[in-house]
């Protein structure tokens, strides 16, 4: 993985998806779904 | 034959990407590239989008030279070697008016949008990538551009916020002057220092609810998640380079409608209000001309007290470059406006208050030289200043002589108009202070101190007789 040199923040990342627009704001909302999503479907497998 | 490693001196303001770093050898201006950077500046040479824009003038002039010839710091040579076109005189965004910095963050958009479109991307997005060329602002940090991976957002974004747009936002919204804030951090302004500033109604302005609001809670939101996470999850949910695009052009539509809500400070009508008769002015830009020609035209010509830039202007006649320095940030955006619109090239309008010019800033005080270290003129006018900083400021006269010929370099001229106390401008700023304040500021005086440092070369008085110039040699 490249990275670079400048600490790009991961907040700051996000919320260019917003500024994007109507698109953008639909790739922030995925992000979060998926992010939920994955949430609530490792916790079977945590116990386990 | 060229000995490697002499007089190569490193910029103290290029480290921080290791990649890449600018020093200055023969007189030029280099940047030494390690493997991986030089790789990106082959793809930028041979990409569409760079040659127009460094034709253009947009970006610095570049060009490789041969890299065998200098070393890098620890002793490995670098991989290529670029020379750059020198800027005339460097400034910093604190020393810029409001149009300057918008006209800087726009050029930086566009940059970065060209560079989108043909798939690269710049590393940063610092006001510090930006310099003037006169009125032009040229794109200098030729070592940020990369080819963009896919499905990343600019990794810019945040200093971009902090260094142009904020700043930009601060001045246009609240009416308040960005110079001080940007020249306390290098960094510029962070997101949670902004949002404190846009509470209530003011949360809506244009540009604060998503760059500051949504901006600032994200950074806090977001602050255990690393870059690298958040980039894969970014691409996973569809980011793209459209979005990318779509985000840039959506920021220069907002920076292309923020203008300035400056308060009128009197500094304005400084040159219609103020008390010079027609036959004044005219003695005075004899004078001036005169002292322009006296000898080999002028490289660098440093106007302190610029005002509305009818004496830079006539300087600009004569010399290679005049940097015109003036305290009022209005003001400066009045010149900067006038000189683009009249095609003027050679006259750089700065911000700064000569009683507290701009110290050394950054990482060690050394990452962004001071105004004294950058000032060495071939001639410097200070016209109707000498009182504003005397009476006004309290400086003391023979300190006030030593600031203004340390401006000059060995050799230089030295053009000063002292303002004798019975002028009616003197007058006004000597009757806020108590009687007897200032025994020395005489015109004697004033010569005897001038002629201690300088070699006088010829003065004048103003037909209205309060006002002497005087034309001198530093060091002569």
């Amino acid at each position: 993985m490249h990275l670079a040199y400048l600490d790009a923040g991961s907040g700051s990342l996000i919320v260019q998806a917003v500024v994007g627009g109507v698109a953008g704001a639909a790739v922030a909302a995925k992000l979060y779904w998926r992010r939920l999503t994955t949430r609530f479907r490792r916790r079977p497998t945590d116990r386990s | 034959m060229t000995t490697p490693d002499t007089g190569v001196r490193v910029e103290p303001g290029s480290f921080r990407d290791p990649a890449n770093r600018v020093f200055y050898a023969d007189g030029e201006v280099l940047r030494g590239l390690d493997a991986r950077a030089a790789e990106d500046w082959r793809a930028l040479a041979a990409s569409e989008f760079f040659p127009p824009l460094l034709a253009a003038g947009k970006v610095c002039g570049t060009e490789p030279v041969a890299p065998d010839r200098f070393r890098a710091p620890d002793g490995v040579p670098w991989a290529a070697v670029l020379r750059h076109e020198r800027i005339p005189f460097v400034s910093h965004p604190y020393e810029w008016s409001f149009g300057m910095l918008r006209d800087a963050a726009l050029l930086h958009l566009e940059v970065l949008r060209a560079a989108l479109a043909a798939g690269f991307t710049t590393k940063d997005g610092s006001a510090y990538n930006l310099q003037w060329d006169g009125v032009r602002p040229v794109f200098i940090d030729v070592g940020s551009f990369e080819p963009a991976r896919d499905g990343e957002p600019w990794a810019g974004y945040r200093q971009f916020c902090q260094t142009l747009l904020y700043p930009l936002l601060l001045t246009a919204h609240l009416g308040v002057d960005f110079q001080p804030w940007l020249r306390a951090q290098v960094d510029g302004i962070p997101p949670e220092q902004m949002r404190r500033l846009f509470t209530g109604t003011r949360r809506l302005l244009p540009g604060v609810p998503t760059h500051v609001h949504l901006h600032s809670a994200m950074q806090q939101r977001h602050a255990a998640a690393t870059t690298s996470d958040v980039r894969a999850q970014l691409r996973t949910a569809g980011y793209s380079r459209e979005l990318a695009l779509a985000a840039v052009r959506r920021i220069e539509k907002l920076v292309r409608r923020l203008a300035p809500r400056h308060a009128r400070s009197h500094w304005v009508d400084y040159q219609r209000t103020c008390t010079y008769s027609a036959g004044d002015r005219a003695a005075k830009e004899r004078f001036v001309a005169a002292a322009l020609t006296a000898g080999p035209p002028p490289g660098l010509v440093l106007d302190l007290g610029a005002n509305d830039g009818r004496y830079a202007r006539i300087a600009a006649r004569h010399a290679g470059y005049v940097v015109a320095v003036e305290q009022d940030p209005a003001v400066v955006d009045d010149l900067y406006a006038a000189l683009r619109a009249e095609g003027q090239r050679r006259v750089l309008p700065l911000v700064m208050d000569l009683a507290d010019p701009s110290p050394g800033g950054g990482w060690r005080g050394v990452e962004r030289a001071a105004f004294a270290t950058r000032a060495r003129a071939d001639l410097v006018l200070a016209l109707a200043v000498v009182h504003h900083l005397a009476i006004g400021r309290n400086v003391p006269l023979a300190q006030l002589v030593d600031q203004l010929a340390d401006a000059c370099a060995p050799g230089g001229r030295l053009v000063v108009e002292f303002v004798h106390p019975e002028d009616p401008m003197a007058r006004r700023l000597l009757a806020n202070r108590p009687p007897g304040l200032f025994p020395a500021y005489r015109p004697d005086e004033f010569a005897r101190l001038l002629a201690a440092r300088c070699r006088i070369e010829r003065h004048v008085e103003l037909p209205s007789g309060t006002r002497t110039l005087y034309q001198a040699v530093v060091g002569g």
